[in-house]
């Protein structure tokens, strides 16, 4: 037997690390004299469970990259754009045929359903945050939530003001009053910042937060299902607005939007509870290790 | 119990850990020290997973050798928790050998 041919039974990146050690370690063990078969089979089973935890890592590692602060964001704005929007519609004139109703209806469905799953998504995160605070790490996250608050009170307050200017006119005379519209526009776009300011401080957070495989993998399929669910909002805003402006073209833009999400929705969603139950098996069966020991580790070795 | 993952007094990371509380060894030197003081029989593939471990947990660490064999110290953390899992044991140990009307190490 030769005993480098062993060495084949693990992984390139683990022969390159401790290869040499083994074999040393082979040779002696067999000037020894112990039985070959039984070294053989130690070591081929010692290969093995390198390589199954090197996949195991691996496609932790791989879901870890996906569910990064970026999809937190995007999940984010997403909630907030919804929030906001939701709030513009309710007020909006009500609909003089009943096909127009249902369409609003549907309209503020999706909303108020994507909604509640970005918040869901925030919920439970919130018991990692709260740790994260606890442990001391407000000071991390400090700035970036006062800029966030501070925007959204400017903006907040600056749209109250408006509405509140608004009420007390006809909407004849609203429409005709061109500061109304620009001090709307301005609003519009500090709200747009803050809600830019929000994505960052919970961008910040997130890097921070150690959350459980299995909140990791609801986030996982959240981040799948919101996009998409954002998507059906964009599909009913259109079905509405062909209701109420009769455009054809919106509702063309409608429809090829809902064909597609039709397509890609269920792969996405499907490949997103694959890698999350991928996730949480890896976790299960790599519990005693430290990640940060492991980062560490992975450093010395490229 | 220790959270280091040390949680039985034969388990290979614990035996490599106590082989290396008296000083640095490489791989043979320690399976031969296991074998030893622990009647354990360590085979180079058990030996080097339970090494993988606790050098990626930073408990124990290679040193500089231009050899083959190369060997490992015990770190700081390794002695900690070395100590944690020992402390644990004899507290085990202690109200066994009570119970059983023993006296105590």
């Amino acid at each position: 037997m030769k005993p480098a041919s062993l060495l084949r039974w693990y992984p390139r990146a683990w022969r390159d690390r401790y290869g040499e050690e083994l074999l040393a370690l082979i040779q002696d063990t067999l000037d020894e004299g112990h039985p070959a078969w039984r070294l053989r089979l130690g070591v081929a089973r010692g290969g093995l469970r390198e390589r199954g935890r090197q996949a195991r890592h691996a496609a932790a590692a791989s879901v870890r990259r996906r569910v990064g602060p970026d999809r937190w964001g995007t999940v984010l704005i997403a909630g907030l754009v919804c929030a906001v929007g939701s709030g513009q519609l309710a007020s909006a004139p009500l609909p003089a045929r009943a096909w127009q109703a249902v369409a609003l209806g549907a309209l503020l469905t999706t909303v108020a359903v994507t909604a509640a799953m970005v918040l869901l998504g925030g919920l439970v995160a919130l018991p990692a945050l709260v740790r994260f605070v606890r442990a001391g790490g407000w000071p991390k996250i400090r700035r970036r939530v006062g800029w966030a608050a501070g925007a959204t009170a400017v903006a907040g307050g600056g749209l109250a003001a408006l509405v509140l200017a608004a009420g007390a006119r006809s909407p004849a005379q609203v429409n005709a009053w061109g500061a109304y519209w620009t001090g709307l526009l301005v609003a519009g776009l500090a709200l747009a910042v803050a809600i830019g300011l929000w994505a960052a401080a919970a961008t910040a957070a997130a890097r921070h937060l150690t959350l459980t495989a299995r909140v990791r993998a609801f986030h996982l399929v959240l981040g799948a299902i919101i996009p998409n669910a954002v998507s059906m909002v964009v599909v009913t805003l259109g079905i509405w607005w062909w209701a109420t402006q009769s455009s054809v073209t919106l509702l063309v833009l409608a429809v090829t939007n809902l064909a597609l999400a039709g397509v890609l929705a269920p792969k996405k969603i499907g490949r997103a509870i694959r890698r999350g139950r991928r996730l949480q098996a890896a976790a299960s069966g790599a519990t005693i290790i430290n990640p940060s020991a492991q980062r560490t580790h992975g450093r010395h070795r490229t | 119990m220790a959270p280091s993952g040390l949680r039985r007094p034969n388990d290979p990371p614990l035996l490599i850990l106590v082989s290396l509380a008296d000083g640095p060894k490489h791989g043979h030197a320690l399976a031969k020290d296991i074998e030893d003081f622990a009647g354990v029989t360590l085979g180079p593939g058990a030996l080097y997973g339970a090494i993988t471990r606790l050098a990626e947990r930073g408990l124990i660490e290679p040193l500089g050798s231009d050899d083959r064999r190369r060997p490992y110290q015990i770190t700081p953390p390794g002695s900690a928790a070395l100590a944690e899992a020992l402390a644990d044991m004899r507290r085990v140990a202690r109200a066994g050998l009570l119970r059983l009307g023993l006296k105590p190490v």
